[in-house]
């Protein structure tokens, strides 16, 4: 990660009283158990950040504080008295606001319609009234943000800034993120740094939640880290040895997430792509032969989505740009065979990988039925066979096949897809933010079986995750605004250190 | 503020559907018969005719089974359809044109034997049925129109296609001026299966009926529509041929509903009048949502529903209550089992603490 | 060219074409807050059966205007519970709802048929009625028709520069949002389904108070469906209601007029009409690709939070 800025001295408040304290906070989904018994506290002026791995239980705890989760057990308490929200309005009514990942804007509508939705002065509006009203706030704060554009049409970083002025707009005293940075380049990471020290400059009390090292040391007054629903420790910058002290209290084991990767042997190429230009692209020109691992990178919404669509057939690309095993796109996707071709493991799991509401055998024949057909009937029998030796392989849990795939978790629900797509053979995979919301575990396990699937394939890796890219990539093509603004060897440190740079679009030094 | 939360259950609650479905036709039925109050009639009283219009008289129930034929046929067609989400509400239109397409058969080669003659009148009706919902499909596939107006449109039209032609080039000469066709020859009609009171429409059913179950069951094509139901985005991902399937589908749906309309006219009528229209093609709808689309249950549900259409008949009779009656408990049966399948997924709770 | 014929053509256009305009703008507005409702044609009509009997048995037509809005109002409130509430499936949903709604109409109104009702006349607007070629158009018309006038305008104010407008455009488009600002989405859902079914029912209202006095059964014929087509075709703005609601108005006065003058075209033939024209009108909105135009949570239920 490149320089982060330095930190203006911190408002010297003494030890205020706690805006919130949490006591024994505990919640439960299903089975699971998410916070066990979590006591906090949360004081103005400060940036306390929660920091944890997947499936820590960072976010279910904020969950309770925004007023969007129920606590099974324990109080809260906001400047003393205790407080039990029914929803994320009174939540909200009592100071405590929460800037989620998934942004809750109206595309449609302006940015100070936006901020204003629920803080509306009287019953008649003014646009005019609204946008100066909004640009008043965005001024105190330092934001720059245009109050008349259209939500839609604005980047990440942009809307990331409505959803603050969101909070400041209804005076939240308690301002939480959820992962903010995971959609923002370094340059808007800084911006949103320095609004977040602005704010704590004006009293407020900010929460900060992420699984990032680096920015929590950068940013954070005070560091609560949390694993598997227990608070694990509480600490100031200053008191924290090394990188590795806090990784392994985050994590339990003394090192970061690595895997041991021998080089595999490379042979003819599976794809190529030249020249392309439309769908939002500029001039890409990628390939990838079986047996290596080519990593995508770049910050979401830099055209990865619209490669990855147009490799996999959900939108076709201009002629003679790209070509799969070597047939022209529209060759190959008239009439693809299902078995040693082209696999497409996509981000979204629940929704387009699997059919959430059939079983595993149904989900398993999505992409191999042509396996099992003879004439016009399909095999069920064999397919139910496989779908058990499948389950059983790949430790698919539960070990039923006729549970269905909303009901399994996101770790074995990304097994399965794995195993059916490994079960194809196949001589290109597209595997999209593989890892994403997975805990160490099965992060590992999916690593793992991508890395032995190089025996029979070349995969294309589009991942946020440098760290996954750096660990499984045998080259690196970093996206920027719909181009490959840098495409090298992962062995090649110089430009490795550049990533950062290239993400944010700098490519002349 | 309530004491009671909403909590999503962990899986559906099986059992549910039957409950939910009873407890349906139960309210429905309690307040249909209230209702009878407001008019100045006794629900009582009601309540008595109606059981003696339907399970209380083995003649209506009979009656029943002749109803639920075309209910049956039709509903299989909508349900097919719905499973893909797409929403085809054009049943009834499509019954019309089946009914009319046979009846072009059968008015143009009235001398050609039956075994010769009912296939060519079934083929008729499949082809109508199916191409007319095919405009919809193709409106959908090419243009994204929505299903649901175009098919409803093509209702109304159909009706009329229907009444111009029985008002007009197929009046019956004979008739006194009554619309209707000149009636079938004997090689037209879909006569009685041995020497009972049911009509061989009833063999029809059943083998569309298995026919469909089994297909849907084994085959490739039936399993990539159960698939297409995810909807467009799921099926570019698993190579679906999603355009084919819609139209398949649609086909599929107005080829059963058109069958229906032909065994109609062919087995009950044994002619082309517009009283052949009797809304069949709504009440299927009903039937197939209460049924979840599945054909055993809507086999049952459609004979349920047909009981229904009996012993309002018998109101009718008995009592001067018109028939729209009827469609007053269909539409609260439906709404009631719309709400109630709200219990399989959620349930209530206490909210702690 | 006799202008008179023409001018007569369009004001029974417009008077034809009011019902269907307060429908459509209720639908629109329902749909706006991301309701669909389906069941316009069963609330149009048990709305005219209500307001019918209101006016029949008080003698007062604006008092029977109410009460069609009211039955409306009840019918998608009806609809709302099962949708908001319930998380019944919209499309469904609304298909009951007309179902039940011309069961109902038939039901209590078969005894009165061919009875008749006070309603509305015309009445010439003074000053205004005398505009040449509008005036006749615009100006002499019933009451309700001038009601009408002023609804498209108020449809869009309340939308862009009311605060309850705001929150229910913003539960048709994002409802994650609204509870996140601190608002009630279902509640809002709710309001705009019945808001809706209000102008929807006032709808249903003209067609038995003004359209016609007299009561028969099937008065709606259909009216309620293009309305539903009409949302889409106006690409959810009440400008082009407007023009949609006429346009169609205008075919089914021509439709009448034909038939009166006794042409040779089967009758049956010159019905389909309007129903041909509305699948016409919504392949040629979705060729022109305005999609995008509609309430992004149209038809999607909110589901509850753990």
């Amino acid at each position: 990660m490149d320089q982060l800025p330095a930190r203006p001295p911190r408002l010297a408040l003494p030890d205020a009283e706690p805006v919130v304290a949490l006591r024994g906070l505990t919640k439960r989904f299903g089975k699971v158990l998410a916070n066990d018994q979590i006591t906090l506290e949360i004081r103005p002026g400060r940036i306390k950040a929660l920091l944890g791995e997947n499936g820590a239980g960072k976010s279910t705890l904020m969950g309770m504080l925004a007023g969007r989760l129920v606590p099974d057990a324990g109080r809260m308490e906001v400047h003393g008295r205790e407080v039990r929200f029914a929803s994320a309005r009174e939540a909200i009514a009592a100071g405590i606001g929460m800037v989620y990942q998934h942004f809750m804007l109206v595309e449609a509508m302006t940015v100070a319609e936006n901020v204003l939705l629920g803080q509306e002065p009287g019953f008649f509006l003014s646009p005019r009234d609204m946008e100066r009203r909004v640009a008043e706030l965005a001024a105190q704060y330092r934001l720059d943000i245009d109050p008349r554009a259209r939500v839609g049409d604005l980047s990440m970083g942009e809307k990331q800034l409505v959803e603050i002025l969101k909070l400041l707009a209804r005076d939240s005293r308690v301002l939480i993120f959820d992962e903010p940075t995971a959609v923002l380049t370094p340059a808007e990471t800084f911006r949103l740094f320095e609004a977040l020290w602005s704010m704590t400059a004006q009293g407020k009390a900010v929460v900060f939640i992420s699984h990032k090292l680096e920015e929590v040391l950068a940013i954070a007054d005070e560091i609560a880290v949390l694993r598997s629903g227990k608070v694990e420790a509480e600490l100031r910058p200053e008191e924290i040895g090394s990188k590795a002290d806090l990784a392994r209290i985050m994590i339990g084991k003394d090192v970061l997430l690595e895997v041991d990767r021998t080089a595999a042997q490379v042979r003819e190429q599976v794809l190529d792509i030249r020249n392309l230009n439309g769908l939002g692209l500029t001039d890409i020109n990628l390939d990838l032969q079986r047996g290596e691992v080519l990593a995508v990178v770049g910050v979401a919404g830099n055209g990865q989505k619209a490669l990855v669509e147009a490799v996999c057939g959900l939108t076709q690309p201009p002629k003679d740009t790209i070509f799969i095993l070597g047939k022209p796109w529209r060759e190959y996707y008239a009439d693809p065979d299902w078995k040693h071709t082209l696999s497409y493991i996509p981000e979204d799991r629940l929704g387009l990988a699997t059919m959430r509401n059939k079983n595993l055998v149904d989900n398993m024949l999505l992409t191999t039925r042509k396996g099992f057909r003879s004439g016009p009937l399909l095999q069920k029998a064999r397919a139910v066979a496989d779908t058990r030796e499948l389950v059983r392989k790949y430790d698919i849990k539960p070990g039923r096949v006729r549970v269905l795939a909303w009901q399994l978790s996101g770790g074995n629900l990304q097994k399965a897809v794995l195993a059916r797509e490994l079960y194809r053979e196949p001589r290109l995979i597209v595997a999209e933010q593989p890892t994403q919301g997975l805990d160490v575990a099965a992060t590992e396990e999916v690593w793992r079986r991508l890395l032995d699937a190089r025996d029979m394939a070349g995969i294309l890796l589009v991942t946020g995750d440098l760290n996954e890219a750096l660990q499984l990539a045998d080259r690196v093509a970093v996206m920027y605004r719909g181009r490959v603004v840098a495409q090298f060897p992962v062995t090649d440190k110089g430009q490795v250190d550049k990533i950062g740079l290239y993400m944010a679009g700098v490519t002349d030094f | 503020m309530p004491a009671l939360r909403v909590i999503k259950r962990d899986e559906p609650w099986r059992g549910g559907a039957l409950a939910i479905v009873l407890g349906a036709l139960a309210f429905s039925l309690g307040a249909g018969i209230l209702m009878l109050a407001a008019q100045g009639k006794s629900p009582v009283q009601g309540a008595v005719v109606l059981w003696q219009g339907t399970f209380g008289n083995v003649f209506a129930l009979e009656d029943a089974l002749r109803k639920s034929v075309p209910i049956f046929l039709c509903s299989l067609g909508v349900a097919v359809a719905f499973r893909m989400q797409v929403w085809n509400i054009g049943a009834e239109g499509q019954f019309a044109l089946g009914a009319i397409g046979a009846t072009w058969a059968a008015l143009s080669f009235p001398g050609l034997p039956k075994i010769v003659l009912l296939p060519v009148m079934f083929l008729a009706a499949l082809l109508a049925g199916g191409l007319w919902a095919l405009i919809p499909a193709w409106l959908k596939l090419k243009l994204k129109v929505s299903e649901i107006i175009t098919t409803l449109m093509l209702n109304y039209i159909a009706i009329l296609l229907l009444d111009y032609l029985v008002f007009g080039v197929w009046k019956d000469p004979t008739s006194f001026g009554f619309p209707m066709t000149p009636e079938f020859s004997p090689a037209a009609i879909l006569g009685p299966i041995g020497g009972t009171r049911l009509h061989w429409g009833f063999a029809v059913c059943l083998v569309a009926g298995v026919g469909l179950w089994a297909f849907f069951r084994f085959t490739l094509l039936g399993y990539e529509l159960k698939a297409g139901g995810e909807g467009a985005r799921v099926a570019r991902y698993a190579g679906l041929p999603y355009g084919f399937l819609v139209g398949f589908v649609m086909t599929v749906s107005g080829a059963l509903a058109g069958l229906a309309g032909c065994v109609e006219t062919s087995a009950v009528l044994g002619r082309l009048q517009p009283s052949l229209m009797a809304g069949y093609g709504y009440t299927a709808i009903v039937v197939a949502w209460l049924a979840r689309l599945e054909p055993l249950p809507i086999a049952l549900a459609s004979f349920l529903l047909a009981v229904l259409r009996v012993g309002v008949e018998n109101l009718q009779l008995e009592m001067q209550i018109p028939a729209a009656y009827g469609m007053i408990m269909e539409g609260l049966i439906l709404l009631s089992v719309l709400a109630g399948q709200f219990f399989q997924t959620f349930r209530l709770g206490r909210r702690e603490g | 060219m006799d202008w008179g014929i023409l001018v007569a053509l369009l004001a029974a256009a417009v008077q034809s074409g009011t019902p269907i305009l307060f429908a459509t703008l209720g639908e629109m507005l329902s749909e706006k807050g991301g309701v669909l409702n389906l069941g316009v044609e069963g609330m149009m009509s048990v709305a005219a059966l209500a307001a019918f009997l209101t006016a029949y048995f008080t003698g007062s037509p604006w008092l029977g205007f109410a009460a069609g809005g009211l039955a409306g109002a009840c019918l998608a409130l009806l609809h709302g519970v099962i949708c908001v509430g319930f998380l019944g499936n919209q499309v469904v949903s609304g298909l009951a709802l007309t179902i039940l709604g011309l069961g109902l109409t038939h039901f209590f109104g078969t005894p009165y048929i061919g009875l008749a009702a006070p309603g509305f006349s015309k009445f010439a607007v003074p000053g205004l009625a005398d505009l040449p070629v509008l005036g006749g158009i615009l100006f002499r018309q019933d009451a309700l028709v001038y009601v009408s006038y002023v609804l498209p305008v108020a449809f869009w104010f309340f939308l862009q520069r009311t605060r309850p407008g705001l929150a229910v455009r913003a539960v048709g488009e994002m409802p994650a949002a609204v509870a996140a600002a601190g608002l009630h989405p279902l509640r809002l859902r709710l309001f705009a389904a019945v808001a809706g079914g209000f102008l929807v029912g006032l709808g249903g209202a003209y067609l038995s108070l003004a359209y016609t006095h007299l009561w028969t059964n099937g008065l709606s014929a259909g009216r309620g469906w293009i309305a539903v087509a009409l949302v889409i075709f106006a690409f959810w703005r009440p400008g082009r209601a407007v023009a949609g609601a006429y346009l169609f108005g205008g075919v089914m006065a021509f439709q009448l007029r034909l038939q009166a003058t006794g042409t040779n075209l089967p009758s049956s033939l010159l019905l389909m009409l309007p129903y041909a024209l509305t699948v016409l009108v919504l392949a040629l909105s979705a060729w022109r690709g305005r999609g995008a135009d509609a309430p992004a949570a149209l038809g999607v239920n909110i589901e509850p939070e753990g």
